[in-house]
Formats: structure tokens, sequence, C-alpha cells
């Protein structure tokens, strides 16, 4: 028998004025129907001022990977944030909002041809690369571009590893930069990802200290001096709903960075941080039954919708149910046919009724990113508030 | 957006002020605008890059029209590759001559620069001596090199930067069909960016050119919104009596020509032909680019 599931789970007993908050979602499956995906736009941008007050001269750019959508971006925009994309149609999705490519930077260290080129069409003019192949694709392009360097710094307490896939190793970075130049390549600057979801800053900071040393070692020589330091993503969610505090998480990424010179540009990727807590999802119990000792529901969203990140973010989403009182073993299923489409295996839940809802909370970063097309169902449809 | 910021270049930018929008079309991968600035009147703008303004287009089109024009002395057939602004057909059917076919992929881009920079063509598009075809500028040349149709005296490519719809403009196979489409005496002429920021490309051109013609040399204007100094323009011809033709000679084309200009004299055409010493270094690119470049 799997684990105990001990991710929070809110009943009627743990929050105040439930009687408010079930009314509200379901009103709004009534209007819109079940599934869905709330975004509070008013979250976003609380969000979004927090970090920038946590990181202050630092230039935000939002990882639109995170969550590719329309009133997301539009959010970000009015905000003044900038935007980092990874594939064409992330800039197509950008276009549409007539975003111009100078507030993007290119991340992805690996691009074909036709890439660079759509991303020079669209306006990006920064790419990131991680070796000499890609600098060499570069070559055509130099006169136009600027380029970061990403370098590898692995947390071991990051939920998803960003440095193993991407990424030189702090010795390479003299002799890229110098292979660079040569090539007529101007590097601009240094860039990492530590891994998403880090529990504490101490990478951030080794990372920062790391960069800061390399390029004034290189500035001591270099005809074009580095100025840019990308300090990636990483920044948490607050998934144990533990009232995660992000001014003390980057207090000592503050510090790191306050020994830098203050004529360098420094900016950020953050997703998750940003945009996580801004979307809920609410599903409805379309099931139940009783089997092998288990209450069975069955949900109409699950691993291949809206809880995709479960799988392939390593996230666990806090739930939230609209009943209270004895507690019973209950397994959270989603709506395909097949067996992992399993939200929580074994979960000490009140009781259900079909038609109940189930909300998920802290949904909106690599959720419905990775949803699947699996069974044909249909998506969660995302509902905006507070525009 | 009140303003326009180009996307040319990661570390510098120029920036426009956007008095008025007249046009915007956003399709996937491309973005037009025409919009009003005090100082360069109309401008247009593709995928983040000025095209064209009204302030200073002329001295584009005439250094592209009239060089090789008045230096082949009876261009009588004309091909002209892009251009759907129609500054460079206004240019063009200044001259005598016969027949002008104009090559532009999009009917739409010609409709818009009639009804928002009107004074681009300012006319031209009505001249009974064009033949206007909407095609891909590369299947048009491949298509009328094997056509046996009588060919071209000159041929003026107003393409956009090798990075975007003018792509294949910029290949080696359009520059081999479009000899072919050249009359034996005819000169055919490209744009062919900033050197000063874009020196790549000059080399590009230079080695795709310069086999293919006896006489392959490059000529520049300063163009104020194509930002960063001279702009060039590459010159191919087997005809060596256009390639440097006498003052006297040009003077007395140009008079017999009577038309009014505001860049080009023949003064300034003998002129241009001769580069600044970092464009002539430039063209001589050193071992350790050459090694890694392509
Ligand atoms: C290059 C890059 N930048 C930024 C991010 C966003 O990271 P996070 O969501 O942890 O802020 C990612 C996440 O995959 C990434 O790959």
């Amino acid at each position: 028998m799997s684990a105990l599931d001990n991710r929070p789970l809110l009943t009627l007993e743990s929050v105040d004025q439930p009687e408010q908050q079930l009314a509200h979602y379901q009103q709004l499956l009534k209007q819109h129907g079940s599934p869905l995906l709330v975004f509070d736009a008013n979250v976003l941008r609380n969000k979004f001022e927090s970090l920038q007050k946590a990181l202050p001269g630092v230039d935000l750019y939002y990882a639109v990977k995170a969550h590719p959508d329309s009133h997301i971006v539009s959010v970000i925009d009015a905000l003044g944030g900038g935007f980092d994309i990874a594939s064409a149609g992330e800039m197509d999705l950008l276009l549409k909002h007539k975003i111009s490519g100078r507030r993007t930077i290119h991340t992805h260290p690996i691009k074909k041809d036709q890439e660079i080129r759509d991303a020079l069409r669209f306006g990006a003019t920064t790419f990131v690369v991680d070796n000499l192949y890609e600098l060499k694709k570069l070559v055509n392009y130099r006169s136009r571009i600027g380029v970061l360097l990403r370098v590898s710094f692995r947390s071991e307490s990051a939920k998803v590893d960003l440095s193993k896939k991407f990424g030189c190793s702090p010795d390479e970075v003299i002799e890229l930069v110098s292979a660079a130049e040569k090539l007529g390549i101007h590097i601009k600057g240094l860039s990492f990802h530590v891994g998403s979801q880090v529990d504490n800053a101490a990478k951030h900071v080794e990372a920062v200290h790391a960069c800061h040393s390399l390029m004034e070692q290189i500035n001591l020589s270099a005809d074009k001096p580095l100025s840019v330091l990308d300090i990636g993503g990483g920044f948490p969610a607050d998934y144990a709903l533990a009232g995660f505090d992000i001014q003390t998480f980057c207090a000592p990424i503050r510090d790191a960075l306050s020994a830098l010179p203050s004529d360098w540009h420094i900016i950020a990727e953050p997703g998750r941080y940003l945009i996580a807590p801004a979307v809920t999802s609410i599903t409805t119990v379309a099931g139940k039954s009783h089997r092998n000792g288990f209450v069975w529901y069955y949900l109409d969203d699950g691993i291949y919708g809206s809880y995709s990140g479960q799988l392939f973010d390593h996230a666990v989403y806090p739930l939230q149910v609209f009943r209270g009182g004895e507690k019973h073993a209950s397994i959270i299923a989603g709506p395909t046919c097949d067996s992992i489409d399993v939200v929580a295996e074994n979960i000490l839940m009140p009781s259900l009724e079909i038609g109940d809802l189930i909300v998920g909370h802290q949904m909106g970063a690599y959720t419905a990113a990775t949803k699947t097309r699996f069974n044909s169902l249909p998506d969660a449809k995302l509902i905006v508030e507070n525009l | 957006m009140k303003h326009f910021k180009e996307t040319l270049y990661d570390a510098v930018c120029q920036e426009y002020r956007i008095d008025k929008m007249y046009f915007e079309s956003k399709t996937s991968h491309q973005h037009l605008m025409i919009f009003h600035n005090a100082q360069l009147g109309r401008v247009m703008t593709l995928d983040g890059i000025v095209q064209t303004t009204e302030a200073d287009e002329f001295i584009y089109h005439e250094m592209l029209a009239h060089v090789p024009m008045l230096a082949h002395g009876n261009a009588k057939r004309i091909l002209i590759i892009g251009g759907g602004d129609g500054g460079m057909l206004r240019e063009v059917v200044k001259h005598p001559i016969d027949h002008v076919t104009q090559v532009e992929i999009d009917q739409s881009v010609v409709d818009m620069a009639i009804e928002f920079l009107p004074k681009h063509s300012n006319g031209a598009y009505q001249d009974p001596r064009l033949n206007l075809v909407i095609d891909d500028g590369f299947n048009f040349v491949k298509n009328f090199a094997n056509s046996g149709e009588a060919k071209f005296d000159v041929i003026i490519s107003d393409s956009t930067d090798p990075i975007g719809p003018g792509e294949v403009l910029f290949t080696d196979d359009f520059y081999q069909y479009a000899k072919q489409c050249l009359a034996d005496d005819g000169v055919m002429v490209t744009q062919n960016g900033v050197p000063f920021f874009q020196a790549d490309e000059l080399q590009n051109t230079q080695q795709r050119m310069s086999s293919l013609y006896s006489d392959m040399r490059f000529y520049c204007a300063p163009v104020p919104s194509y930002y960063g100094g001279f702009m060039t323009f590459a010159w191919g011809t087997d005809n060596t009596g256009a390639s440097a033709p006498e003052l006297s000679v040009l003077q007395q084309r140009f008079s017999a020509l009577g038309i009014k200009t505001r860049y080009y004299n023949p003064a300034i055409h003998g002129a241009s032909f001769a580069l600044p010493q970092y464009v002539i270094d430039s063209l001589t690119p050193s071992t350790d680019n050459i090694e890694n470049g392509q």
C-alpha cells in the first residue's frame, strides 16, 4: 500500500468562511462549466511586486513556459516586466500583444538555425548558449546579437534540476568566452538556473559569487567587458501553505548582488513563484466508489490535464474540499482510463458526494502548460478574475 | 505603443516616436507598421526594423535606380525585385524605358503602400510600361532565366534584410539566376546593408557576386534612418563601359534626362564608388574570421 499522502488539505474546519468561498466557486462552475482554472490577476500583480521588492534593481523576465497564456502575458506587460522565451510559439503569443522583442531574452541553450532566425525576426537579440557548437551557430548573426553564457550550478534541494541538462561547467567559462571572442561573438554576460522550486537561496548565492569572480577575471583582459548577470528562476511556490516569505528567501541573494559593480545589469527569469499562486483549479467529483478499503473519487480533471505537473514537475498541490468531519483513506483519481491518472493515492479526507468540488491551490505553474490531449477530454477552461 | 524601438542590434537601438499610427498588421511571424514621426514623416517598419521613411527614402531610391541606369546609358528593360513601397519604381519610370517588371511577393504590400505611403510610388503603379508580378522574387528569376524572353538591361534587388521574407534574395542560386536574366551588357545592383554594423553581409555578397561578374564592386550613400553611417549597394556587370563612365558622359545623360534629384548627381555617382577605408578593410577579413565564419 502506498504511503499516506500528507499534502496540505483544507477542509470545512480549516478555513474561515468556507461558505463564501464555496459559493464563489459554485457560481463560476455554473457560469463556465467544470473543470476550470481560475487566474486571479491581482495575485500575479502582488507576487510581481513582492519579488521586485525582494530583488531591487533586478529586471524580471517572466518565464513564459511556466504558463503560456495570453491574459497572464497582458498582466506582466502592463507591469512593465520582460519575458523569457524559448520557442517560436512563445514569440507568437507575445507578438499578439505587440510586445517588442527588446523586452525579451531567448533562453533556450539549443536552437535550430530557423529558430534563431525566427527569434531575430521577432526582435529578440539576446541568446543563451552553453557550448562551442551553439556558439558557432550564431556566427552568421554575430553583428546583431548579445549572448549570455549559461553556467551550471546544481542544487541538491531543487525539485526540478535545470543544471543537469544545460549549462557549461564554471571551469569552461573562460575558454568559451575567448572562443566566442575569436568567432566575433560578443558574450555580454553569464546566466545560470539553479533549478526550479529550491528550498533556500544557498545555490543562488554560490552561483552569484562564482559568476562575479569569473566575470571580474574575464574583464581584466576582455576588450568587450561582461556586464550582464542573469540569475535565472528557482524562486519557490508555497505548496506547503507554510507562509513562505520571499523577502526572507531573497535576503542572501540581495547581499550577494550588492557586492557586484553597480553598472552591471542584473536580470532574473522567474516563472513558478509569480504564477503558481495566481491560478486555482476547480474540479467536480464525477463518480465515487469503494474499492480495496479506499473511497475512490473520480474527478473531471487529472494527471493528463491540469494536474500534469504532479507527474512532469514533481509538484504536489494543496487541495481543498468543502466537507468536514471524520476522515477516511481516500483515492482521488482523474477522468482518463489510465491507472496512473491518480491525483492523490492515499489521502485522509472527509467523505465527499458526487457533484462536490475539489479545489487545487498554487496551480499556475507548469500545470496547464504540460497538459495532454489524452482521451480527447476537454481542457479545463481558464477563467480570469480582476484583470 | 507610443514608441518604436528598432530590434536590429542588441547593444544599440534607434527609437522613433509614433505620432500617429496609420496601419498595423500582425500575422504570425510578421509585424508591419506605418506610422507618422514628426522628424521623418511616414515610417514603415517590418519585424522591428525600419524599412523606409518619407524624409530620407530619396537617397536610397535615387542611388539604387539612377546609378545603374545612367551608367548603362541605354537601359530599356528593367527588373525590380521587391520594392513594394513603390519608391524604386517611381525613380525608374522617370527614365525613357520601354518596360519595367516589378516582382513583389505580396500584393497587399503594394496596396497598403499606395494607400498609406502614397508619396513613395506617386502614381508610378499606373505607368503603362509596368508589368507588376506577384511572385516570390526567387521563383521569378528562376523561371525567367529559362524562358527565352528578352533579358533585362538593369536588375535592381530592393530587398528586405537577409533574415526574414527576403532571405532567398541573398542566396547563391538567386544571384546565379538573376545573372541569367540580365543582358550581356546589363547591370545588377542590390541593397547591401550598413557595413559599419554588418560587415559580414558585405563579405557574403562579395563572395556570391564576384565570381559571376567581371566587375563587382560596392558603392555607398548614407541613409540616415538606416542607422550606422554609409549603406552599401552591390554592383555587378560585365559591361566595362558602364563601370567607369566619364563624368562628362554622365553629365550629358543626366541633363538629357532632365529630372530633378535631391541626392543623386553625376559627381556623387562617381564619388559613391570610393569606399571608406573601414569598408575596404572589412572586405578583406582577418584570418580568424575566415576560418570560422561561413
Ligand atoms: C531557462 C529557464 N528560465 C527560467 C525558468 C523558470 O524557472 P522557475 O519557474 O523556477 O522560476 C526555467 C524553468 O524551466 C528555465 O528553464
